[in-house]
């Protein structure tokens, strides 16, 4: 072994005195102290709530009394079989419409937001718009959007819309940025322009991506759909539910259009594994 | 005119740190030149510097009497369709079939719709087909090309550059991430291409006796000067020495021009 006489400079200490290894000294620390914050916060909650009219031995026979009714006695009282796929559909419909239309935009704006394909200027832009958009939740897109077309599901669409682009403009140009490089390089120096680069180097390297993407988003995009059933008065099931909790009072109607969507979602996730393991497969 | 010709090439990625010093040579149409030196040496920034993949720092490239680093963007297009490029990683596309990534090399003579569309004529992909069978991969046109193995993706490689129907190709170490026999077999056919089609090559190579195996004439580049110039049998273990840096440094550095 050859001797070392000379400690480098180039090694960092802990304060202890001790070798660091880590590099990220400061992100781990307020990493700690942040979560250490939010612990003390939640046990701290607890000792604040207000307690007046909170009688346990009451209320936990009567919560497994309404939970016995939503779940093990459900039925459909005031709507048919019929009308509830029609429901269904409807807020199928509308995630599927956000998503789609969604999918097209966000796929533009990311290859003008990627670093790769982009110029600096243009990628940082979109960058802050769609962060901006995104950091505003969909419930406030879509009442902003009900200013203009009025509560409904043009509102509903609109504000999914708005969001799912900004939500698929960075998952996608996440993708197009780690394209290999090689594969540009290529391309360019047979004298291939930015478009044919794209559609012949960037896409094929990332479209099982884009489309596992696009479908989490479709998953997304349904709930928020029943969401905004309710809330916004889109239709579709969601408006259902709302009608049976809110305005009925009928928990075995809530508890059948529970299992519903809840079917749905597992049919979307069935769906959805099958999709990406047949596309990833064939890799 | 000379096909290539560099003039008091310079680059540097950063201010005040030069990796090619003054590079100037001419090439001419049909040699087989080997570029080599050790690694960081500046050989894969000269390539790009040809066909401006990098930006020509100071200096200048002229090709086919063009001068590269005056052109706009239609202009360098028109220059890069007729310089084929091979690279170390082969830089294929691996989710698309071997024949797909040949026909790549047709996009710098298509409109951007014809490209985008990947609307090819009957003839280039008859070429493309050729162009495989002359390689020995005809049979793996329909593969994907992550399936092949590094020796048969070079030879993709080089069948893309050559269906560009190129003046000049050039080759960023081409073997090296190949076994030796795999290694013979690229430069064997790098060797018949620039014999059969006429078609000048410039090959950066770490292997000196690959180079002079193979090379009418090897540049030994270090730290961004060329040291040597000349017909392969005059590079000399003195040479390569101080090429590489190697053994007793030779005092008074020569540079043999022939
Ligand atoms: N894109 C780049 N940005 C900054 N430095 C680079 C870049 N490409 C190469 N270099 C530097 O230039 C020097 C020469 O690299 P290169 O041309 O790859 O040499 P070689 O191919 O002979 O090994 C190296 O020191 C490398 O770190
Ligand atoms: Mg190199």
């Amino acid at each position: 072994m050859q001797q070392i006489t000379q400690q480098p400079s180039v090694i960092r200490h802990t304060r202890a005195g001790k070798i660091n290894i880590r590099s990220g000294n400061r992100v781990s620390l307020v990493l700690r102290s942040t979560l250490w914050a939010l612990g003390a916060l939640t046990v701290l909650a607890f000792f604040f709530f207000d307690y007046t009219g909170f009688r346990p031995l009451q209320a936990i026979p009567e919560t497994l009394y309404n939970l016995k009714a939503m779940f093990l006695e459900p039925k459909l009282s005031h709507f048919g079989w019929g009308e509830a796929a029609m429901q269904v559909a409807i807020t199928l419909g509308l995630g599927a419409l956000a998503t789609v239309f969604g999918a097209v935009f966000a796929f533009f704006l990311a290859l003008g937001a990627a670093e790769n394909l982009s110029v600096p200027w243009l990628s940082k832009s979109i960058r802050v718009v769609v962060a901006f958009v995104r950091a505003v939740p969909t419930v406030l897109w879509v009442l902003i959007f009900a200013i203009a077309a009025g509560l409904g599901s043009e509102a509903a669409v609109l504000g999914m819309l708005f969001h799912s682009v900004a939500y698929l403009v960075k998952a996608f140009s996440e993708a197009f940025e780690e394209v290999d490089p090689k594969i540009l390089e290529a391309l360019r120096s047979t004298g291939a322009g930015w478009w044919q680069t794209v559609v012949h180097g960037v896409v094929p390297s990332t479209f099982t991506y884009l489309l596992s993407w696009t479908f989490l988003r479709f998953e997304i995009n349904f709930s928020v759909a029943v969401a905004m059933g309710a809330a916004a008065g889109a239709g579709g099931i969601g408006f259902e539910l709302f009608m049976a909790s809110g305005f009925y009072f009928d928990l075995r109607e809530v508890g059948m259009i529970t299992y519903m969507i809840l079917a749905i979602a597992i049919v979307l996730e069935i769906f959805s594994t099958r999709l990406k393991s047949r596309v990833y497969s064939a890799d | 005119m000379a096909l290539l010709e560099v003039n008091g090439l310079m680059k540097s990625y950063q201010p005040g740190n030069p990796i090619l010093k003054d590079v100037s040579f001419s090439v001419e149409a049909g040699e087989f030149v080997a570029v080599i030196g050790p690694s960081g040496a500046g050989k894969s920034t000269m390539l790009r510097c040809l066909n401006r993949m990098v930006d020509i720092g100071e200096g200048q490239v002229f090709f086919d009497g063009k001068d590269v680093g005056a052109q706009n963007k239609k202009g360098l297009r028109d220059v890069r369709k007729h310089i084929g490029m091979v690279f170390q990683h082969y830089n294929l596309v691996p989710r698309l079939t071997v024949i797909e990534n040949v026909l790549h090399g047709r996009f710098g003579y298509k409109s951007t719709l014809q490209g985008v569309l990947g609307r090819f004529t009957e003839a280039e992909k008859r070429k493309a087909f050729d162009l495989l069978e002359k390689l020995g991969i005809a049979e793996h046109a329909y593969k994907r090309c992550d399936q092949l193995s590094g020796g048969q993706q070079q030879r993709v490689g080089i069948c893309r550059a050559l269906i560009q129907d190129p003046k000049i190709i050039l080759c960023d170490e081409p073997i090296a991430s190949l076994d030796p026999n795999s290694s013979k077999v690229i430069m064997d056919h790098l060797k018949t291409i620039s014999i059969d089609f006429g078609i000048t090559c410039i090959v950066n190579l770490h292997q000196v006796d690959v180079a002079k195996d193979y090379a009418n004439r090897i540049i030994g580049l270090k730290k961004g000067e060329v040291v040597f110039d000349g017909p392969s049998p005059l590079l000399t273990e003195r040479f390569t020495d101080e090429i590489y840096g190697m053994k007793t440094v030779v005092e008074t550095r020569e540079l043999i021009t022939v």
